[in-house]
């Protein structure tokens, strides 16, 4: 867990739009440790998914990585040729998508999917055997081998998601980054997926970013959590502290706000007033001030600076860069 | 107790696809049988043309604008003649420029035509002929006008089914040989505008760009022309010949197979599975071609066979122009051409036959095409 497999700094990515350039992510820096489950959460239209985008070089035009580092097993991704980023996304960072149900070639068959892949990277395995591979891998995903044959739309959503996830697995990538992987599943088949994924990042060391918005999956499987609004990192650390010793006004209302099935009679399911801010035209100084309960004037003004609270926890926010002062 | 049904294993064979296809896709899947059908027999009869056509298409085997079923002629000899059987060098007495004139040779007789065909018999009396060669059709009411004649042996000579035309050249052979040329032009040139614009269209729809800007203006620009005038003023600059024929007429498709290609390519390229090959490390070569182009194929398979059967409908629009196919070769849509200036006379079935058959095939390649349509889309077939 001490090794760094990826270190973001300062990562910012714009939008060239007629109104003008919006940072859809805006210096963002984190570190992903190998062997660990980094959650990344927070709203729709935070970031969350264009940072993994990023991660992978794959932000299409009008939008571009305009400045920062990603540190991927000691090589800068950012100077690597489109050549060299190609063979690297799916060898070693491989990406899995928010909806299985059209992540998949449908003129495909699943077993062609997987050894496509395993071919594109290691031309040298032969068809059979990256058909043998393939099996293994979907049998451990409890998929039946004979399912290979078939075709994306005789499998279930849930199924699905599994083989995306077995394209991950079938080059070994050091970094799987899931982009909201049960989202489009039912609870059932949502526990099942999470179950699954943890038996296999035990068993493989997985090393994960799980982009979420749901806190509960986060909860379930993620070492880390790293929290985003509008474009910044709001508060990283381990889960575990993160939701229990919560820093950031902003987490402390996101976490308020998932409903619980103990809530009890009359108590009201908080919610955070206001709207995420337009990043056309983001608030000055802190972009969580307008909707912060504990907002003070400095959060208008100026940018609150990183820092770290306890061991592996940081956060950006002007309450505790007072207490220090 | 209830019985168990056992499930059917479904079939998914070619042949067990094409036998459980109603149940799969609904009546749309009789259109596509019946188009299919259509087409197979058309391209039989292309294939077996030799063998099934009754005579040559481009000699004169009977006299002209014999009627269709006619062809058939019969000896009437004086009943005091003796004559009892057909026998070579025979003369006989024939109405000029008919079928019996040019059967008469055939069969080793001796022809003795006359411009009037009221002056056979006579001539006949007179001792200038031995007998009269006349269609079979008119025998009947011959003998009532003539008691002094009989009929000498059974009906003889051609039979031609869907008459002759005007030079008295079988319609039913010029139609079977016909169908060859038809559909080696109409075929070739879907094929040829399909391998200039569907490349084209995924070249331009995948990398976008000036280069999609510059070919997308080129193409819309031939699109708006009126296609039989395009394809005229082409076939005008290449002169005949199948293949000038068919290039000639691909032009004019180029741009349909290139726009709907093209779209294909814009919607598809934004899927999601194209994303995820690409976060796979699939190259761009292997995203066109393993992700993109089959996914285009099933609308291309429908374009095509409407396409083919529009070029069908061109490529007679040019020969009726005078500018397809030259004779002698025959061509549906010359003899529609030629066909058309008898019509007033009453022929109508130099002209009838190869219209009949020019819509046949059309709608043989469209049934298919629509059918097609809604088969080959793969989603269809989820449960």
């Amino acid at each position: 867990m001490t090794e760094p497999l990826l270190q973001v700094e300062h990562l910012t990515v714009t939008y060239e739009t007629r109104q003008g350039p919006v940072r859809a992510v805006d210096d963002v820096s984190f570190t992903v440790y190998r062997g660990e489950v980094l959650g990344l959460v927070g709203e729709s239209g935070c970031g969350k998914s264009t940072l993994g985008m990023a991660l992978l070089r794959m932000v299409r035009p009008p939008g571009r990585i305009s400045s920062g580092r990603m540190i991927f097993q000691g090589r800068d991704l950012m100077q690597l040729s489109e050549g060299e980023m190609r063979k690297l996304r799916g060898r070693h960072i491989s990406m899995v998508f928010q909806d299985p149900m059209t992540s998949l070639n449908p003129l495909q068959r699943i077993g062609d999917h997987i050894v496509e892949t395993i071919r594109t990277h290691e031309p040298q395995v032969s068809k059979k055997e990256a058909w043998e591979r393939a099996a293994q891998l979907i049998q451990r995903l409890g998929i039946s081998p004979d399912r290979l044959k078939d075709y994306p739309h005789q499998l279930s959503g849930g199924m699905r998601q599994r083989i995306m996830i077995g394209i991950g697995l079938a080059l070994n990538a050091d970094l799987i980054i899931a982009d909201e992987p049960t989202t489009s599943l039912d609870v059932i088949v949502e526990a099942q997926f999470l179950d699954l994924l943890r038996e296999l990042r035990d068993e493989f060391n997985l090393t994960m970013i799980l982009i979420t918005h749901n806190i509960g999956v986060v909860a379930e499987l993620a070492d880390r959590v790293a929290v985003m609004y509008a474009g910044r990192m709001a508060e990283i650390g381990p889960v575990h502290d993160v939701f229990h010793r919560t820093l950031h006004p902003y987490t402390r209302g996101l976490l308020a706000s998932v409903p619980s099935i103990r809530l009890e009679d009359g108590l009201e399911l908080e919610t955070l007033s206001g709207a995420p801010p337009s990043l056309l035209d983001p608030p000055p100084g802190c972009r969580f001030h307008p909707r912060c309960p504990q907002a003070k004037p400095v959060c208008a003004q100026r940018v609150p600076a990183w820092q770290e609270i306890h061991p592996g926890h940081g956060t950006a926010c002007w309450l505790y860069a007072e207490e220090e002062a | 107790m209830t019985k168990t049904r056992k499930l059917r294993e479904e079939p998914t064979s070619l042949m067990g696809r094409l036998l459980r296809g109603a149940y799969w896709y609904g009546a749309e899947w009789y259109w596509t049988v019946t188009g299919g059908i259509l087409l197979v027999l058309i391209i039989a009869i292309t294939i077996f043309a030799p063998v099934i056509s009754p005579y040559d298409p481009i000699t004169t085997v009977g006299g002209p604008f014999e009627r269709p079923g006619g062809g058939q002629v019969v000896l009437l000899a004086p009943k005091d003649s003796g004559i009892t059987a057909v026998q070579k060098g025979l003369k006989v007495a024939v109405f000029y420029n008919t079928t019996a004139a040019i059967v008469a040779e055939k069969y080793g007789l001796t022809p003795r035509p006359y411009q009037v065909d009221k002056d056979l018999f006579a001539k006949v009396r007179a001792g200038e002929a031995q007998a009269v060669l006349i269609a079979a059709r008119d025998a009947a009411q011959a003998l009532a006008d003539h008691q002094d004649f009989v009929q000498v042996g059974k009906p003889f000579g051609p039979h031609f089914l869907l008459g002759t035309d005007n030079l008295g050249r079988d319609i039913l052979s010029r139609l079977i040989w016909g169908a060859r040329a038809v559909l080696a032009v109409a075929i070739l040139s879907a094929l040829f505008s399909a391998a200039v614009g569907v490349p084209l269209g995924l070249l331009s729809g995948f990398f976008g760009g000036w280069f999609d800007r510059v070919l997308s203006l080129i193409m819309d620009s031939v699109y708006s022309f009126p296609g039989l005038i395009l394809a005229i003023a082409v076939a005008a600059v290449l002169g005949t010949g199948v293949v000038n024929i068919a290039i000639a007429i691909s032009v004019v498709y180029i741009p349909t197979y290139f726009r709907m290609t093209r779209s294909q390519v814009l919607s598809i390229k934004e899927e999601l599975y194209v994303e995820a090959a690409r976060a796979l490390g699939a190259k761009q070569r292997e995203i066109l071609g393993m992700y993109i182009f089959p996914n285009v194929i099933s609308t291309l398979v429908v374009v095509f066979s409407l396409n083919v059967a529009d070029a069908i409908l061109t490529e007679a629009g040019l020969a009726f122009l005078g500018l397809g196919l030259q004779p002698p070769t025959p061509d549906w849509g010359f003899d529609l051409n030629k066909g058309k200036a008898y019509l007033p006379r009453g022929y109508w079935w130099p002209i009838t036959f190869p219209g009949m058959m020019i819509t046949l095939v059309a709608l043989g390649f469209s049934l298919l095409g629509e059918g097609l349509g809604e088969i080959l889309n793969p989603r269809l077939t989820e449960e």
